[in-house]
């Protein structure tokens, strides 16, 4: 019988007392226990990174990272993204460049672009193709992407 | 069926006592290796009892850096390596070799110990750390011991490290004197890009003479070698006067001396000449002798 750990987490600033099993991926408590389906599961071996969250202010694949790891950590997922003002400028800048086809590697990429934000509020292009380097599109062709990274870090900047 | 008992350290204290009492104990700390082994369901993974996870202790994420020796523990993550200010001036190979790992997400996570303990024939750490004569430092309740990591490098995914062992921080001498290094890396893609074949170049040189050369390359040998042959030709010669063509092209044949021709060998023969090559025109005109 699998051995089970409880686990602390803030998520998106609430807190969350869960109890997982000693396998269970960040990933998995997000979207099952916690039901934030937002974050999306695709290679589950940290090439895609459309599960990516941010833990501790840093971007990471949640596919990467065992829950009870980050007991205590503060993480940060696509949901927390809207605010009761409405949508984040990143989102914003996202439907404005048309950054969005499918959808998939949307969550993630918008996690890995905030990361960046956060830390880097004035990113240049090659910083923002860094940031995403870890986020995979099959849709866009990642211009319109790094455009709506740009946009947003403009938009930070006023 | 992989089943196993969870267990956080928060010192080194307790990863160590959990060590000796326990047995087949995996460690984990970034996790991007083992979360990895886990999805596959790996056989390796169904040997273990327990898995103890050492990312949170503290005492083993400082990087020291003192006049004549740098010490990086071994959770230093990737992403730390990358952004630290006296690698970049200093010893700009390591940081070449830190940001071609993975991506921003796995080099957040991703640290030099598990780099140096998983111990892939495509580590991209290996490489710049066997060119500066690192030792691993290993901590066990009974004590503490140097190896060289030459030593620590058993076979590809092997290592000397002992059961109860913990591996501290990884340390190594900052060249003296007038010193150039260099990496280079081939892979498949750009982003999150696993080593086809990579190579770190360090020299020191005295009055225009090679002092001191190493020359590694990495993902060409099953496990990372120092190519001494290499390094010996090149020690007690003119900078100015080595051919990096020629160069790359003895480095080539070492290592075909070692794996023999394989499949890969049409393919990494002329890439790793040419790496070597690289690596040596890049030193040889950053030192002023690019005529």
């Amino acid at each position: 019988m699998m051995d089970k750990v409880n686990v602390e987490l803030t998520v998106n600033g609430e807190k969350y007392e869960v109890e997982v099993t000693a396998k269970e991926r960040l990933l998995d408590t997000l979207r099952k226990q916690l039901k934030l389906t937002g974050t999306k599961e695709g290679c589950s071996v940290g090439e895609c990174g459309a599960c990516t969250v941010i833990v501790d202010d840093k971007a990471v694949n949640s596919c990467m990272v065992l829950t009870a790891q980050v007991d205590g950590s503060k993480i940060i997922t696509v949901e927390g993204l809207e605010s009761k003002r409405g949508l984040h400028p990143l989102q914003k800048a996202f439907i404005d460049n048309q950054a969005v086809q499918c959808g998939f590697c949307t969550p993630g990429m918008l996690m890995s672009a905030l990361a960046l934000l956060n830390e880097n509020p004035d990113p240049s292009k090659e910083e923002i193709k860094t940031a995403l380097e870890g986020n995979l599109c099959r849709c866009t062709g990642y211009q319109q992407i790094i455009d709506a990274v740009e946009a947003a870090a403009a938009e930070w900047g006023n | 069926m992989i089943d196993y008992q969870f267990i956080k350290a928060n010192t080194a204290a307790e990863a160590l006592k959990i060590l000796a009492d326990k047995n087949n104990v995996k460690i984990i700390a970034g996790g991007t290796d083992v979360l990895v082994e886990l999805h596959k369901e790996s056989r390796d993974l169904e040997m273990i009892d327990y898995l103890l996870d050492i990312s949170g202790i503290e005492e083993l994420k400082e990087i020291k850096i003192a006049e004549d020796k740098v010490e990086i523990g071994s959770l230093v993550t990737h992403s730390r390596l990358l952004k630290n200010k006296f690698f970049a001036e200093n010893i700009p190979f390591l940081t070449a070799a830190a940001k071609d790992i993975g991506s921003t997400q796995i080099r957040n996570r991703g640290t030099v110990g598990g780099n140096v303990c998983n111990a892939s024939p495509a580590a991209d750490l290996f490489a710049p750390l066997l060119a500066l004569e690192s030792e691993v430092v290993l901590r066990s309740q009974k004590g503490k011991r140097n190896l060289k990591i030459t030593d620590f490098i058993k076979g590809p995914y092997k290592t000397h490290i002992r059961n109860d062992e913990l591996l501290e921080k990884v340390v190594f001498k900052i060249p003296a004197g007038e010193y150039y290094c260099n990496f280079q890396k081939i892979g498949r893609r750009k982003a999150l890009n696993i080593s086809r074949l990579c190579l770190a170049f360090l020299t020191v040189i005295e009055d225009g003479v090679i002092k001191k050369a190493h020359l590694v390359p990495g993902a060409a040998t099953p496990y990372p070698t120092p190519f001494k042959k290499i390094d010996d030709y090149l020690e007690g010669k003119l900078l100015a006067e080595i051919d990096p063509a020629e160069t790359g092209k003895m480095a080539a044949d070492a290592m075909v001396e070692i794996t023999g021709e394989r499949w890969s060998t049409p393919y990494k023969r002329p890439a790793l000449s040419k790496l070597a090559e690289r690596a040596l025109s890049c030193v040889k005109e950053e030192a002023g002798y690019d005529g």
